[in-house]
């Protein structure tokens, strides 16, 4: 990268010609080189490991293969069928349930929405393997439900229960981005439409769903890929029931057959970018979009309609809680399943190893929170507004870590950065640099989004009064952003704080974290420790995305508490 | 206002260069060829052994060199350091099945040392070039939950033929092989005391009383303890599992039980090879096999050292004839074959 930083700047003045009309001066020079520097490090943390293991998976012992991908079509179709199958079958009910909670929140008559709300931002705060936890402590054979309450001993393991936690995990995110382009639509068009003589189920299901399009279909995409991607669930409660995502895994830490693993990997990718083409034509096509949030909806919901919703959202809110409240529980009760009163003795056993670990996190996570989403801002602002050459090609790149399950960047990290001119392996840095690079779609998409909502003559007046570049950026479109940037760092806080897939590859003595820590402790099968550190991360994350959104948006503060929690919203319907 | 651009973009720069430069610092430990300062010098090391935090903090009051260490699964561990070709990630490879260690030997991983302590370790405990040495023996055992041996109206099974058994169909949970140094013994112990034929043969028939094959080596004992499984292949007692006050009891297999020497190593290109050498003698000495022994039951390799009283009846049990050199040799073999078996 120090490389690439310093020789660029002189390189690229022909290319300025045409984009900066005005002012071809210091600033601008910066402007560029601040663009290269950001566009080769993309290349290198992102493009650079996709084509080593790309690579990986084609090239056997120096010479160039497809038996990787021959023997996955013709022996292990089964596996490609499971995750398929798992994946759609859990985007769907995840889209229908989180559509529902969405009209609860946005159009029902009853109470309690912000409450269900703020549970959504709560479960975006789930540390792995923590639902699948909490489901054998609950629906085990020896599950405090169904055994100790229902008397049941039934076999938890198996497709349906990967499908059950999947759906309802992948739900609130699901409810979150839908929300966000409900509230944007016009109203007006429900009026209209109940004018005419709907009732509000035929306006529902007639104008409201289909304008919101492009919100579940953005869904769908996420969760399909995040379900593909997935393999903590069906490793603690899959049974003997194993999808790509698995399979890859156990290829990789226990046969270490690493071609297998990238060929598997590169086989996840196609299914989600299949969605990826598909959401960008729903897109294109649609055209929704009332930029300003609209009053609330007028659309008056049936009687039988309001409580439907109302019960689906409850249970779904109940079930989510009750996990909460398990993992809670699990980290008091002395020994669970056996001795269910309240003890301090894991919160006791606490070692310093595991302390060390928990603080490690914290600064991995408030690094690449801040790196990160600065890094994103600056892409935005480059690819939207600037429309440096080459930027729609920047622009996808940036968006191909989402579309990457989190393990395979692992090991692509792993095969790319373990020799020299880039051996980075064993150090902190590459631990940062995989989050930061993995988050960043999210941040460059949630700044894009406000960008295209800020109209350029805002900077252009500035600029006209004699700002120069950096200042328009700074003093107009900066504050702007704001709540892009509080977004992306409260979500790559957030997901840096329960990563696990793609950085248990580059763990080294030193360099542990607090979910390693947790995946060690469930391993040993220690719930209580486990549950203990799960509530760690559980309530750190939460007390400094609670405090970082207030120091964000506390010039804010006299405004309406909704629109503090809209900031949430348009980013992550941001992600496109 | 060009001023601030620049700061702006320095702090930008700095800031990458303040997270690549944060760990350069740990690699401060040239070895000097007299008498080494080691005190205050960092160990890394990757771990599978129960009880690590107490035994490393016996061996930092001890020596004065402080430790860092990730837990991983030994299947884990090998994949690590075949990934990262012999670039060096940590010093010591500490405890798990000992087929990986052979196995990454072979591959040229491992650094040779024969410590002036391996006098006292029986010669079938530690390979001979000094590429790995046991600490202590590993004994696998099936952890039984008896409440669910009533529910299900049979015995507390004794034998590796007990769990054919119709009613332990679905109730015997073992760990994957390819990752769990356990498992593998398991598969190599039954290939190796029964032959290739009939020990294949026997697998088939355990494979119908699995469910599933748990992916990590000590999820077994635990769903054992929890009541999910009825009995569950482990590496230990479960000591931990019983002071809990879950329903279990441990049984040596009787006709034959899979045993391995638990080895320590000194990986290739270590940046601390004094402080490793270090390492690996203390673990060896009295006063070390004394500290793991009670810090994690297990016998220790070391001649004249009592095993731990949790673990009497290993005198009674019968321990399987296993050569770890054909187990090691042939582990990726035996796993593939096993994986195309079983795995789907």
């Amino acid at each position: 990268m120090n490389n690439g930083r310093k020789n660029t700047p002189n390189k690229l003045m022909p290319l300025q010609k045409g984009i900066f009309t005005r002012d071809i001066s210091f600033s601008n020079l910066i402007a560029s080189s601040v663009y290269i520097t950001l566009a080769v490090s993309v290349a290198v943390f992102i493009i650079w490991p996709t084509i080593a293991i790309l690579m990986e998976s084609v090239y056997y012992d120096g010479q160039f293969t497809l038996t990787q991908y021959i023997s996955l079509f013709t022996e292990n179709q089964q596996l490609l069928l499971n995750s398929i199958w798992v994946s759609t079958l859990s985007t769907f009910l995840a889209v229908v349930l989180g559509l529902i909670v969405a009209l609860f929140i946005s159009h029902s008559a009853n109470r309690g929405k912000k409450t269900v709300f703020a549970v959504l931002l709560l479960t975006l705060i789930s540390p792995p393997f923590v639902s699948a936890l909490s489901y054998i402590m609950l629906f085990g054979r020896r599950g405090i439900i169904t055994y100790n309450l229902l008397g049941l001993n039934i076999n938890p393991y198996g497709w349906h229960g990967v499908v059950l936690l999947q759906s309802i995990g992948h739900a609130s995110i699901a409810a979150l981005i839908i929300l966000g382009v409900l509230r944007g639509i016009d109203k007006s068009l429900e009026q209209a439409s109940l004018d005419l003589g709907a009732n509000s189920l035929q306006t529902l299901l007639k104008i409201t769903i289909p304008l919101a399009k492009p919100g579940i279909v953005a869904a769908a995409l996420i969760c399909f890929v995040q379900s593909l991607a997935d393999f903590g669930t069906p490793v603690i409660i899959g049974g003997n029931f194993t999808v790509l995502a698995t399979e890859a895994y156990l290829n990789v830490i226990g046969l270490y057959n690493l071609p297998r693993a990238a060929a598997m990997g590169t086989l996840l990718l196609i299914p989600a970018l299949i969605m990826f083409i598909i959401y960008r034509n729903v897109v294109k096509n649609s055209q929704y979009f009332s930029v300003r949030q609209s009053n609330e909806s007028t659309l008056v919901l049936s009687k039988w309609l309001n409580i439907i919703l109302g019960v689906i959202t409850w249970s779904f809110v109940a079930f989510q809680l009750i996990q909460y409240i398990t993992i809670l529980w699990g980290a008091f009760a002395r020994t669970w399943g056996v001795d269910f009163s309240l003890s301090l003795k894991h919160i006791n056993a606490l070692g310093s190893s595991q302390i060390a670990s928990f603080v490690r996190s914290l600064e991995y996570s408030f690094l690449a929170a801040l790196i990160g989403s600065l890094i994103g801002l600056i892409l935005a602002y480059m690819i939207e507004r600037k429309k440096f050459p080459g930027y729609q090609i920047l622009d996808f790149m940036v968006t191909l870590p989402y579309m990457i399950p989190g393990p395979f960047l692992g090991i692509a990290y792993v095969l790319a950065f373990h020799d020299y001119p880039l051996l980075l392996t064993g150090t902190a840095f590459i631990v940062v640099v995989n989050c930061i690079y993995r988050q960043l779609p999210i941040g460059t998409k949630a700044a894009t989004t406000v960008l295209t909502q800020l109209n350029p003559e805002i900077e252009y007046g500035a600029r006209d009064l004699g700002a120069s570049e950096i200042h328009a950026f700074k003093d107009v479109v900066l504050p702007a952003l704001k709540p892009a940037f509080l977004i992306s760092f409260i979500n790559t806080f957030t997901t840096t704080m329960i990563t696990i897939g793609a950085i248990i590859f580059l763990m080294v003595p030193g360099s542990e974290v607090a979910t390693v820590q947790m995946f060690n402790a469930i391993k040993t099968g220690d719930i209580g420790l486990s549950a203990v550190i799960a509530n760690m991360i559980i309530i750190a994350t939460l007390g400094i995305n609670l405090a970082f959104s207030y120091f964000i948006l506390r010039p804010a503060r006299h405004k309406d508490t909704m629109e503090k929690e809209m900031a949430y919203v348009p980013a992550i319907e941001g992600i496109k | 206002m060009k001023k601030k651009a620049l700061i702006f973009l320095m702090i930008l720069m700095l800031a990458f260069t303040v997270v690549g430069c944060g760990e350069d610092n740990t690699a401060d430990t040239q070895p000097t060829s007299e008498q080494p300062k080691l005190e205050g010098t960092t160990l890394k090391l990757f771990v599978a052994y129960d009880g690590e935090d107490e035994i490393f903090k016996a061996f930092t009051e001890d020596t004065g060199i402080k430790i860092e260490y990730l837990d991983m699964s030994s299947g884990e561990v090998l994949a690590r350091i075949r990934a990262e070709q012999g670039k060096p990630l940590g010093d010591i490879w500490f405890g798990g099945g000992v087929d990986s260690f052979i196995a990454a030997k072979n591959d040229g991983l491992l650094e040779a040392y024969v410590s002036p302590e391996a006098e006292f370790i029986p010669a079938q405990y530690k390979d001979k070039e000094g590429y790995w040495t046991g600490i202590s023996l590993v004994t696998v055992n099936f952890i039984v939950n008896t409440d669910r041996c009533k529910e299900l109206g049979v015995d507390i099974p004794q034998t590796w033929t007990d769990l054919l058994a119709p009613q332990f169909k679905g109730e015997i949970l073992m760990s994957n092989p390819s990752i769990s140094g356990t498992a593998y013994t398991i598969l190599s112990g039954l290939l190796q005391s029964m032959g290739e034929e009939e020990g294949w043969a026997y697998m088939d028939k355990l494979n119908e009383q699995i469910p599933f094959y748990a992916k990590r080596g000590s999820e077994p004992p635990q769903k054992a303890a929890m009541g999910e499984v009825t009995v569950g292949l482990a590496p230990d007692t479960g000591e931990a599992l019983k002071a809990e006050g879950y329903p279990i009891v441990s049984v040596f297999p009787q006709d034959g039980t899979p045993w391995w020497p638990s080895p320590v190593a000194i990986l290739k290109g270590a940046e601390n090879l004094e402080g490793a050498k270090v390492f690996v003698d203390w673990c060896l000495s009295e006063k070390g096999q004394k500290i793991l022994r009670d810090n994690c039951p297990r016998v220790p390799v070391r001649k004249g050292i009592e095993p731990p009283e949790c673990l009497a009846g290993i005198k009674e049990a019968k321990l399987q004839d296993i050569d770890f050199e054909v187990a090691g040799n042939e582990r990726d073999t035996t796993v593939e074959q096993w994986q195309e078996k079983y795995a789907q």
